[in-house]
């Protein structure tokens, strides 16, 4: 999702450098008031991991092969304000050692992949383990943790795509929205396999008092937050409000307001299936996420079920039937 | 004069439980150069990091450990640590820096070292290893001995009176053993050399510690302690080559 | 994996080598941002800004099958959209443009990477006070990306000497095992580093 130098308008270029300046200091921040001298090591180091594991090879079909982001797995790791320092790090040195990403571009891509990705990552990987309290659940809940910030990440970068007039956003969005809904199961397969190797070999790196995980308080989930909100406000509001040209012009020209059109003179089933003010194409994507967000789940509980054939719940009890 | 080193009754648990060190207690006088030796898990390495309050983690209790007459305490850690120059068994945990002269500077920086005497500290830690001219290069361009020896050069930048050294010749071939123990022999400072490499112990070390499961179990003559057969395999060492075939004149 | 892969030309000696980092920087920066704010329209600027290019490219000694190709070598991602680009009105002017832009910013940013010693980056950052943590983790990110596709090197040698089976599952499952031990063997390493950095003074 790295964007190059080139595809994004100077007003892009600013809105989401102002963003990613604004979420990357609250990060840093945040890691000044909390963070212990004795942790800045780890994610030194947790990002040269990230950055390596990046690199690893993970074989699809083909000659293809998959690859972790890891921003999830980093904000699980460490907390969303480190796991923001640790992914815009990379970021950086991608773009300035490897020129992969632009330099200017880098606004984009720190919102996108070390804001975006992380904060909402960690938000949903949150929400879902308040319901998914056991070993299985978590594993469960970071992958779909992971597929939701993948998809929600690319969405973002659909959104600068059309705004600096590089794509439009009727052919950019769905196709960024699917393929990342595809390679974001890689994202959640992998994130899962990684967290449940390391659960089985130091889960005190997980859940014991002296993991790696910065406590932070409540504040710069808020902040993040409400810098996402208004990146959703600059660069996808916009045009998921409108439809498709072509039907707009059509209707303008019978005389029609867009309204209409969604409300057909014979009623029918589908009726309610297309949100007034929706495209059709942005309706459909956001349909298909959300079958895919159910399909990942899914998936996600069968693996978990593999990875852990013998779960334990929150309080280390099994929860199944063989003793260990 | 003060000993350079006095420890008296180290005592130390992981917080796993495990005992590493059992009531230690022992002297090196200045300038003295004494190998610690013992099988794995002996506590050796634990050992050398209580000689600079690495550990324990909390200085609180009473002083256990006095360097040159100074009392290991935390208001003293920084001064201690200024005289005690620890190398790390592993160089890559140890050079952190960028570069090599970053790393080198790290320590002299810390004690407010900076612009022209930096550089000449700097390149005078370089000279005493052998490596001046290095301080553009990257770490990992640096063979492990090259690496080994920058590490030393960043201690030494610190000028400390101690040398506390764990494992400095693994992972060298011949020719970087020999060079390393070539600078080693020719440091005037207080050594402590931690290591499994015996014959190092022969070379450098008049007088060697044995370490064993947390306690001394045998302070003396290298010659005599190492060339006793019987006291190094119950501790799970071997009398090094270079003593058997010494015939006894 | 040889371990320069990164930065292998970033300490030639060339004139441009020699230029001081911050002008390489500024000035980068300064082109890639007037090629971003330019239309495509005024074609002798682009001319001009690549033949600059491949005249410091020429001097500063990088070999030129090494830079075209790292210029032809572009993500699955980057082509999509450069053709998605062309799909919609007036695409051919908006993919012509992309094409230029990216080119030209792409070849101006491996110039600087491999003219310029990533620690004389960082240097140069702290010099214009750019947040001290973060150039201090940039740095640790920098040192030890090497040290850790040596150990990830070693893990999946050690591994494949095991492994007697073939098959993608189990590829995958030893793969995000071999992720997960590099993450702990990481958290591992940056206490000693922590102690490491203790021994020498740090506060």
């Amino acid at each position: 999702m790295h964007i190059p130098d080139g595809f994004l308008d100077a007003k892009t270029i600013i809105a989401t450098g102002a963003l990613s300046t604004a979420g990357l200091g609250t990060a840093l921040r945040e890691a000044g008031k909390r963070l212990q001298a004795r942790r800045i090591p780890l994610i030194g180091l947790t990002a040269a991991f990230i950055f390596v594991a990046q690199m690893v090879n993970f074989p699809v079909a083909g000659g293809t092969s998959g690859h972790l982001i890891g921003a999830t797995l980093a904000a699980v790791l460490l907390g969303p304000s480190a796991a923001v320092i640790v992914m815009s790090s990379v970021l950086i040195v991608q773009a300035f050692l490897f020129a992969d990403g632009g330099v200017l571009a880098l606004g984009a891509n720190i919102f996108n992949m070390a804001l975006v990705a992380p904060s909402c990552g960690y938000g949903v990987y949150r929400l879902l383990g308040l319901v998914l309290r056991d070993e299985r659940g978590q594993l469960v809940a970071v992958s779909v943790a992971s597929w939701s910030a993948t998809v929600i990440a690319a969405v973002f970068c659909a959104g600068e795509l059309a705004w600096s007039g590089t794509a439009e956003w009727g052919t950019v969005f769905p196709a960024m929205a699917v393929v990342h809904m595809l390679i974001g199961v890689g994202e959640a397969a992998i994130t899962m396999l990684v967290m449940a190797a390391i659960a089985s070999t130091r889960p005190e790196l997980l859940h014991g008092s002296d993991r790696p995980k910065i406590q932070e308080g409540l504040s710069p989930a808020f902040i993040y937050a409400a810098i996402i909100t208004v990146g959703l406000v600059i660069l996808v509001a916009p045009h998921a409000s409108s439809l498709p040209d072509g039907l707009e012009k059509v209707a303008g020209a019978l005389g029609f307001d867009h309204r209409a059109l969604t409300s057909p003179i014979v009623p029918s089933p589908l009726k309610d299936y297309q949100l007034p003010g929706l495209s059709s194409t942005s309706g459909g994507v956001m349909a298909a996420g959300l079958i895919g967000g159910i399909i990942v789940f899914g998936l996600s509980f069968l693996l978990a079920r593999v990875l852990l054939p013998r779960s334990k719940d929150a309080a280390g009890r099994q929860t199944s039937v063989k003793q260990r | 004069m003060n000993p350079a080193i006095e420890a008296r009754n180290l005592q130390f648990r992981y917080p796993d439980g495990k005992e590493a060190l059992r009531g230690v207690s022992f002297t090196v006088a200045q300038g003295e150069c004494v190998g610690l030796v013992g099988p794995n898990g002996s506590g050796k390495s634990t050992l050398l990091l209580h000689l600079n309050g690495i550990l324990p983690e909390t200085l609180d209790k009473e002083a256990t450990v006095i360097v040159n007459g100074m009392p290991l305490n935390r208001e003293t850690s920084p001064a201690v640590r200024r005289d005690v120059g620890l190398l790390f068994q592993e160089a890559d945990d140890q050079l952190f820096c960028p570069t090599v002269f970053e790393d080198v500077a790290f320590g002299p920086r810390q004690f407010g070292v900076e612009g022209e005497k930096l550089q000449e500290v700097v390149d005078r830690a370089l000279g005493l290893v052998g490596l001046s001219g290095f301080e553009n290069r990257s770490p990992h361009h640096l063979s492990s001995g090259e690496k080994r020896r920058v590490c030393l050069a960043g201690i030494l930048a610190c000028e400390p009176r101690v040398l506390a050294l764990d494992e400095p010749t693994s992972d060298l071939d011949p020719r970087g053993k020999r060079t390393l123990t070539g600078i080693l022999q020719s440091l005037p400072a207080t050594k402590i050399i931690a290591t499994h490499d015996l014959e190092l112990v022969v070379q450098l070390c008049p007088r060697t510690i044995v370490l064993d499961e947390g306690i001394v179990v045998a302070d003396g003559p290298t010659h005599e302690l190492l060339a006793d057969e019987q006291l190094m395999l119950s501790h799970g060492l071997e009398k090094p080559h270079i003593l058997r075939h010494l015939h006894p004149h | 994996m040889r371990h320069d892969f990164l930065d292998r030309f970033s300490r030639l000696q060339s004139p441009i080598h020699r230029v001081p980092t911050a002008v390489k920087l500024g000035g980068s920066l300064g082109l890639i941002t007037g090629l971003i704010a330019t239309s495509v329209a005024h074609v002798w600027f682009f001319v001009a800004a690549a033949g600059l290019l491949i005249l410091l490219t020429a001097m500063s000694r990088i070999p030129w099958k090494f830079v075209i190709r790292r210029l032809v070598l572009l993500e699955p991602l980057v082509l999509g959209v450069a053709a998605m680009a062309l799909l919609q009105p007036n695409g051919g002017a908006v993919f012509l443009a992309i094409v230029v832009k990216s080119t030209l910013c792409l070849l101006a940013m491996i110039l600087l990477s491999n003219t310029t010693p990533f620690a004389e980056l960082l240097e140069t950052l702290r010099r214009v006070r750019f947040p001290r943590l973060l150039v201090t983790i940039l740095a640790l990110l920098y040192r030890y990306i090497f040290v850790l596709i040596d150990e990830a090197e070693r893990l999946n040698r050690a591994r494949e000497s095991r492994t007697f089976r073939n098959g993608r599952v189990r590829k995958w499952h030893s793969l995000a095992s071999l992720v997960g031990q590099l993450f702990v063997r990481s958290t591992e390493r940056a206490e000693r580093i922590y102690a490491a950095m203790l021994a020498r003074g740090w506060k």
